[in-house]
């Protein structure tokens, strides 16, 4: 891994840390994506239905 | 930026060798070195500049054709949008460093998306406009590296979020340890103070505690980066902002629920009283008309809005984290334009500090102010704090050529409440005593009685 070169020290331990966690985080995140995904999909399903009754 | 630099880079502009700030004629420049070039490039055509300019999130500038403080490294001259009162962090409520991380962190997944990250995290690149906060450093940016972490996540954490959890979780009085540690809280420091529930706060336990000990495993050799080890992927970068975006908006603090209940000074008043002062301070205003006002122990902001209301550029500074809380949130919601509020302790205000004293100005420095509001304040300095009357005048001659003062007798409730429980060692605390000490500074423009309360509100011309 190439490390940037920056004015600033990002901190050994902090950079670190973000490779420990930065999987986890990501998968999360990519998780909550899909999830509310889902759940648009699934309001406009029922959405669709509710306004198909209604007529 | 009122301290002369004539000819050299601004005294907090040097760390970044990315470019630097300078004024000349009165007019400030930001100078981008040819070092950065590719990424100012990048900047300003990727669309990012437009967006978040657009969005009131990142200070405007001018590219114009002139050589530069030092034209040899010089890429671009650019004139930025000027600030009118530059602002520390130390000096910002609990929402006001709050909204400050939370923007950061927009930009941070807007540059990600537009291929690019911020290089820094600074909480001193964040100034307040119309109640939202506004990055002013365009040299934050560079191109995104697949793979790359973020350099700036300990920043971040250090200027960010260690004080945000601990205002929130432990006391809202440890957000002034930002005045000690000007590159923000040091993680392991945060770690210790913070209560033993923040460690079930994933957000909290990962980039606070987790990130101490980290950083402590690190630095005595127990950890390495492992050569050879895969970088930080852009899925996992998101994860990581969005992680902390979860973490800030969680913290939450609210004034009512704190011990600092100052700002209830008001409902102590009398109503006609108040309306009396109002009218006297909105006749100061429009007969003098001036530019800047500073509003000293301005409670939640009530005689602060008679100015910023008046297109005056007023600050209001109080020492009750409560108060200033409750102006900003109320600022925030009306977006007035012409008013900042800031936490800030007459009796020992901010300093100037950081590198030869010069990277971050005093109150003093970053005057002087068109006008000065001192109202329900001065009983606070003399009997409380014991400070002369003299001295109280000397100092306020510092600040401002133009003052309107509220005079508190020692019969006022207000005054006989701060001397319940001490010694009345204030024989010349009297109208007299107060006229005499502030008449080698200032010349009595006009006196008018506040109502049958007893105090006097005085318009008074420094004498120059």
């Amino acid at each position: 891994m190439s490390r940037p070169l920056s004015y600033l020290d990002p901190g050994s331990g902090s950079y670190l840390l973000q490779l420990l966690i930065a999987g986890a985080l990501g998968a999360l995140f990519a998780l909550r994506i899909y999830w509310s995904r889902i759940k648009r999909f699934i309001a406009r399903l029922v959405g669709r239905a509710k306004d198909e009754q209604d007529e | 930026m009122s301290r002369t630099n004539e000819g050299r880079g601004h005294p907090a502009s040097f760390r970044d060798r990315d470019g630097f700030l300078y004024e000349r004629d009165g007019v400030l420049y930001r100078q981008v070195n040819r070092a950065y070039a590719a990424h100012y490039d990048l900047l300003m055509q990727s669309g990012l500049y437009d967006r978040l300019v657009s969005e009131g999130a990142l200070i405007a500038h001018r590219e114009l054709s002139q050589p530069g403080l030092v034209p040899d490294l010089a890429y671009k001259v650019l004139e930025p949008d000027r600030i009118g009162f530059i602002s520390y962090p130390y000096e910002w409520c609990f929402s006001q460093l709050k909204d400050a991380a939370l923007a950061t962190l927009d930009t941070m997944a807007d540059a990600l998306e537009h291929g690019l990250t911020l290089k820094d995290a600074s909480a001193y690149n964040i100034q307040f406009r119309s109640g939202r906060p506004l990055l002013i450093d365009s040299l934050s940016f560079i191109k995104y590296e697949e793979g790359q972490p973020w350099i700036g996540y300990r920043q971040f954490c250090q200027h960010f979020l260690a004080p945000l959890a601990l205002m929130a979780c432990t006391d809202i009085r440890l957000g002034q340890l930002l005045r000690v540690h000007l590159d923000g809280i040091p993680l392991d420091l945060a770690s210790r103070l913070l209560p033993w529930r923040t460690h079930l706060n994933p957000g909290l336990q990962v980039h606070l505690h987790l990130h101490a000990s980290a950083q402590r495993r690190v630095g005595s050799g127990r950890a390495s980066l492992g050569r050879g080890r895969k970088g930080v992927s852009r899925l996992g970068l998101r994860g990581l902002i969005d992680s902390l975006q979860r973490t800030v908006r969680s913290l939450s603090w609210e004034a009512g629920r704190s011990d600092w209940a100052g700002y209830s000074e008001f409902h102590n008043y009398d109503e006609a009283a108040t309306q009396q002062k109002v009218k006297a301070a909105e006749s100061f205003l429009d007969e003098l008309r001036p530019a800047s006002l500073w509003d000293l122990g301005a409670n939640t902001g009530r005689f602060s809005r008679l100015a910023s209301g008046r297109g005056v550029a007023t600050i209001a500074l109080d020492f009750d984290p409560g108060a200033v809380e409750l102006n900003y949130r109320q600022t925030r919601q009306t977006q007035d334009p012409n008013l900042l509020p800031l936490l800030l302790d007459l009796r020992n205000p901010s300093p100037s500090q950081g590198w030869a004293h010069q990277e971050r100005q005093s109150l003093v420095e970053r005057g002087p102010a068109g006008a000065l509001f001192a109202l329900a304040l001065v009983h606070h300095l003399a009997i409380s704090n014991n400070v002369p009357l003299g001295m109280i005048a000397e100092f306020l001659t510092g600040l401002s050529p133009s003052l309107l003062i509220e005079f508190v007798p020692k019969q006022d409730p207000q005054v006989q409440r701060l001397l319940a429980s001490r010694a009345d060692i204030f024989p010349d605390y009297g109208v007299d005593g107060f006229e005499t000490a502030f008449n080698p500074y200032f010349e009595i423009h006009r006196r008018d009685p506040v109502g049958d309360s007893g105090r006097l509100l005085y318009w008074m011309e420094a004498r120059s």
